[in-house]
């Protein structure tokens, strides 16, 4: 705004040279602004829309320009037997860890935001360490520990590693949620007669509700796409990210792993999008970028 | 960032939350001894014991017995084995061009965001939070569709196949960049959220050019985020093997894959829970100087 004020006292002042002068910079700007957006766009989703594109590909080869139009390569992944297994165990994984995580990781949030005591410090940096640390060292040293106590690994094994690297994620989240509304509101509830459960139900509920459902949905799509914990906590069994791993270097499976890949990509585009959304919702432009803000940036880590 | 350290209770001065948050309840331990007694219980059987046995199996001398005596033989040997300083100095540079490719990206974007974006910021920060959400497998794998002999790449790029864009350090380090781009964006976002629009205003009336602005105003203000984004960065790509594992060639051998090969394909549980050790007290010291900076930029503001 004031740049623009000190840009029309200069066209006052300094006449038509200067005034074309200044508006070509400013035009250089706004391009060069859009050709640096364009350019980040590209690198962030550039690479699945190509992923899409070849998934309807007339061919098995990733040769470029692309020969016909065909939809034979999803009804081939959807059909091969090894997939739909690895695809049934994400889901099935996926179903038990969320709803594992939202109330492990409400508990947390609650006890870390409600309740101050000796020792809060600690119990947060247990919570906060399976998100900052790599998963690579989680899973190796899970992989370890369950050896040690003669487990056998399966997707029992995944479900548990998974759920204690996944629920400081529900924490975060929901606690940022937590801490932006006052206990005040709780206590005037009581003081004003309601009981436990009605604070729960009308003062509690209506503001994390929101948050509980984007964690919800950020916890599934965390266990969905885990490749590192499934790996060194799996049995004999196969999870999707652990399907494509295997894949990816197999020329016959080529087209196969594309059309899935799309497939789930934009299944899960559209789901995250609409956590995104519902998080803006109740929280207001404002909250939510203060809540990805704060959240991303300890949560960052925990991928590897 | 600092609401998130204080509602996960990091570093929160008892005395100075109480003004704002009431005084302490006499029942509190108790309260929240019942609340967190599920999820601490958890995250100490599945979480802090696997750690202490990884732990003795870097001491134990034929791992996993544990009754075979104890020895530092495979910390000595993860030392001296030429082989791992190769490893550590190709993942270091490996790691160290993807961090400035990323803050190249990260810095303006970061600024366009916070200051000329508008309406578009929630947009952009919604966005960046959905690319990373997407399975990283499947983002890694994608860059392969793209850089292959018979890609996109080469059929763009005039003449014949160039062969280095895949499977070497170059498409490790590209795709490294796009994946952590999101942890690199937004703690420097948060931190030039909390630059006054006012500054670079008065900067401007008094004829600074964009540049002194950046050098002078931009890049110091925000540079407690830039120093959190790079660590908390760091961490996951010191001991990434994913990336390495799909586009990465024989001259991009990384840290952790060099710890996955130990474990699962030599099964020298000794010298790979030694290594896998070492890598956890380089993340840990990392982390507790993030968590050190993000405190004290907080005591600053």
């Amino acid at each position: 705004m004031a740049t623009e004020a000190v840009g029309s006292a200069g066209i006052a002042v300094g006449g038509s040279a200067a005034a074309s002068r200044w508006r070509r910079r400013r035009a250089l700007n706004v391009w060069g602004w859009r050709v640096f957006l364009t350019l980040v766009g590209l690198m962030l989703f550039g690479p699945l829309v190509i992923l899409v594109l070849f998934s309807f590909n007339d061919s098995n080869i990733l040769t470029f320009p692309l020969e016909g139009f065909t939809t034979k390569w999803y009804s081939e992944a959807l059909t091969d037997p090894v997939l739909r297994t690895a695809l049934a165990n994400s889901f099935q994984v996926a179903f038990v860890v969320a709803p594992l995580c939202l109330v492990l990781g409400t508990l947390a949030a609650f006890g870390l935001t409600r309740f101050r005591f000796r020792g809060r410090g600690v119990i947060g940096g247990l919570v906060g360490a399976p998100l900052v640390l790599p998963w690579l060292i989680i899973g190796i040293a899970a992989l370890m520990g369950y050896a040690r106590a003669d487990i056998d690994l399966s997707l029992k094994t995944v479900v548990a590693t998974q759920t204690v690297c996944t629920f400081p994620l529900v924490t975060a989240i929901v606690a940022a949620q937590l801490f932006r509304f006052q206990k005040v509101q709780e206590e005037a509830a009581i003081d004003l007669g309601c009981s436990r459960l009605q604070v729960l139900r009308h003062i509690i509920l209506p503001h994390i509700g929101p948050a509980l459902a984007a964690a919800g949905i950020f916890a599934f799509a965390w266990s969905f796409n885990n490749y590192e914990i499934s790996a060194f906590t799996l049995g004999f069994q196969q999870t999707f990210p652990v399907w494509v791993y295997s894949n990816v270097r197999n020329p016959d499976h080529t087209a196969i792993v594309n059309a899935i890949s799309a497939l789930i990509s934009a299944a899960q585009v559209v789901l995250i999008w609409f956590a995104l959304k519902l998080m803006r919702l109740r929280s207001g432009d404002q909250a939510t970028t203060e809540m990805i803000a704060g959240t991303e940036a300890v949560a960052a880590t925990a991928r590897t | 960032m600092a609401a998130l350290q204080e509602s996960l209770g990091i570093g929160v001065d008892d005395k100075a939350g109480r003004g704002r948050r009431g005084p302490r309840r006499p029942g509190g331990a108790r309260g929240a001894f019942g609340i967190l007694f599920a999820p601490v219980t958890l995250l100490i059987v599945l979480f802090l014991v696997p750690f202490l046995i990884m732990v003795q199996m870097s001491v134990v001398r034929f791992p996993p017995r544990v009754d075979s005596g104890y020895t530092l033989d495979h910390y000595v040997e993860v030392l001296t084995n030429p082989l791992n300083p190769h490893i550590a100095w190709t993942t270091f540079t490996i790691a160290t061009t993807a961090m400035i490719v990323m803050l190249l990206v990260a810095l303006p974007l970061a600024y366009f965001m916070v200051f000329k974006a508008r309406k578009w910021e929630l947009f952009l920060l919604l966005a960046l939070v959905l690319a990373d959400e997407l399975a990283p497998v499947v983002k890694v794998y994608a860059w392969q569709v793209i850089l292959g002999r018979n890609g996109i790449m080469n059929w763009l790029i005039p003449g014949p196949p160039v062969e280095w864009l895949l499977y070497s350090s170059f498409a490790v380090i590209l795709t490294l960049s796009t994946t952590y781009i999101t942890y690199t964006t937004i703690p420097i976002y948060a931190a030039m959220k909390a630059i006054e629009p006012a500054t670079f205003e008065a900067a401007t009336d008094l004829g600074a050019g964009w540049w002194q602005q950046a050098r002078k105003i931009l890049i110091p203000l925000a540079a407690p985020g830039i120093f959190v984004a790079m660590i908390l960065v760091y961490i996951p790509m010191l001991t990434d093997f994913v990336t390495s594992d799909i586009v990465g060639g024989t001259g991009s051998y990384m840290m952790g894959q060099r710890v996955r090969d130990l474990i699962l394909g030599q099964g020298d549980w000794g010298a790979g829970s030694a290594l896998n050790f070492l890598l956890l007290a380089m993340s840990v010291l990392l982390s507790l100087g993030a968590y050190r900076l993000a405190r004290l930029n907080r005591i600053e503001s």
